[in-house]
């Protein structure tokens, strides 16, 4: 009696492994993140490989700082720090309904290799006061002027990323934006950027 | 007792050069794991501490040889910009060569032309670059490569095109103004089309002049040909008509200095001789 339990119980743990291995969710009831966006679609899932790993440019700990210093958790007054289920939530409330943008502030080569699916490749340098159309940006992004005043009040909410904590591209383009007096509580920072969507599996998209 | 004093300073001394030179001794790899750790305890706004420790631990062991230096390589900002650039053309399967000079190239409004299409997606709002910006940034190559965009027709384009150069804003490409003094957009655009071809190896167009009605029997020598400029007509035109490729407006050219002060100062009735190509 005893030997047939223990092998019941054995043949059990043996089925039940490759079941649990093919459900890799985002959240316990929740394995993908589906939106539309105008007329496209969008499904973002985790990599169902359970023994999956990070390899190549988003495996590496130690990038010489400077110039890849590690990053405030707040990077301006004001700007929320989120994470990837704020990111999908975000994208599947504001993105779809077309009151928010995901932007990808890093340089276009970077957004080339991959980037999350959705986002809206607005390199750093673009941002910033040095760009003599730096107001066509703003307006794109809802800004409106009147009386030589920018006004904010219909522009879009704003989640910037680029490549992870060690990057400071999303930093420079917040701090360019809030000092274009764009309003801290319209942005937030994912901070984790790339190399944490990528180290939870979850999927991206060549753009 | 003086020399229980001496035995304990040089004692400290040896105690000291210890401290001072121990970080050089220490091995690479376990530098790497204390600095990391290091990182993650003294600042308190990183997340959970021990979760971060664990993580560090299992990347590090994964990581490859701390030898093999991490060398994210950063282009500088114009090669970027001159990529953007690029970008912008490829996007609409154009692309120019990278030796084709490109007058008032401007890096800054490429790539703001890039975002905003971007944004333009998702906003469903087309905002174009430049709105405010001063006149003398605009080039002839990002009018038309805007107006491209907006899936503008070629009478619009050369509409658009002529009204900037009337305007002083644009400079006229050697060749491409024609007799009447007006840019030859026509040419301008099948240039473009001319590279994108030659970029994705496909052969040359054959000359357009076999298919027009321009007769030159009556004024063909023993072997040398000769056309005579009509209204409309640049010598962009003409290279295209006879040669099939505008960058020979430059043989015209050169075979009629005497008439021609510049490849832009042809005259309606001027007879230009047309020398013959080799192959």
């Amino acid at each position: 009696m005893r030997v047939f339990v223990a092998t019941t119980g054995f043949l059990a743990a043996i089925l039940a492994q490759p079941l649990y291995a093919q459900s890799v969710n985002i959240t316990a009831d929740k394995a993908t993140s589906t939106f539309t966006v105008g007329e496209r679609n969008f499904e973002i899932t985790r990599t169902q490989d359970v023994n999956a790993t990070l390899q190549g440019d988003f495996a590496k700990t130690s990038r010489p700082c400077p110039e890849f210093c590690i990053q405030p958790m707040v990077v301006a007054p004001g700007i929320e720090p989120i994470g990837e289920l704020e990111v999908l939530s975000f994208l599947e409330t504001e993105v779809a309904a077309g009151t928010g943008l995901l932007i990808d502030a890093r340089l276009p080569d970077w957004f080339g290799k991959g980037a999350i699916p959705a986002a809206v490749n607005v390199p750093f340098a673009a941002l910033g006061a040095e760009n003599p159309y730096q107001a066509d940006i703003l307006r794109a992004l809802g800004a409106q002027e009147a009386n030589g005043e920018v006004n904010f009040d219909s522009a879009q909410r704003l989640v910037i990323y680029d490549n992870g904590a060690w990057d400071e591209q999303a930093s420079r383009a917040i701090n360019s934006l809030v000092a274009a007096g764009y309003p801290a509580s319209l942005i937030k920072n994912y901070r984790g950027g790339l190399e944490d969507w990528l180290h939870l599996g979850l999927s991206t998209v060549l753009p | 007792m003086i020399r229980s004093v001496v035995a304990l300073f040089v004692f400290a001394i040896f105690l000291c050069a210890y401290i001072v030179l121990r970080p050089n001794t220490s091995n690479r790899p376990s530098t790497v794991e204390t600095t990391d750790v290091t990182r993650a305890q003294n600042d308190s706004i990183l997340g959970p501490i021990p979760d971060v420790i664990a993580s560090l631990d299992s990347s590090i062991t994964q990581a490859p040889l701390p030898q093999t230096a991490p060398s994210l390589s950063v282009p500088t900002d114009n090669a970027k910009m001159a990529e953007t650039t690029a970008n912008v053309l490829a996007g609409l399967g154009l692309t120019v060569a990278p030796t084709a000079p490109q007058p008032q190239d401007d890096p800054m409004r490429d790539m703001t032309a890039n975002v905003l299409s971007g944004i333009g997606q998702f906003t469903g709002k087309q905002v174009t670059a430049g709105g405010d910006a001063p006149a003398p940034h605009t080039s002839l190559e990002m009018l038309v490569v805007q107006a491209l965009q907006q899936g503008q027709s070629d009478a619009y384009i050369d509409t658009i095109v002529n009204e900037a150069a009337k305007a002083g804003t644009i400079t006229i490409p050697q060749g491409l103004a024609t007799a009447n003094g007006t840019v030859d957009t026509a040419v301008l655009l099948y240039s473009l089309i001319e590279k994108a071809r030659a970029a994705a190896g496909e052969p040359p167009l054959p000359p357009t002049g076999a298919n027009t009605d321009i007769a030159l029997a009556s004024d063909q020598d023993a072997d040398q040909r000769f056309y005579t400029v009509g209204t409309g007509d640049s010598l962009g035109a003409i290279a295209v008509k006879f040669y099939g490729s505008v960058e020979k407006y430059d043989l015209i050219y050169q075979a009629n200095r005497k008439v021609l002060s510049s490849p832009n100062a042809i005259q309606v009735g001027q007879r230009l001789a047309i020398p013959e190509v080799a192959g």
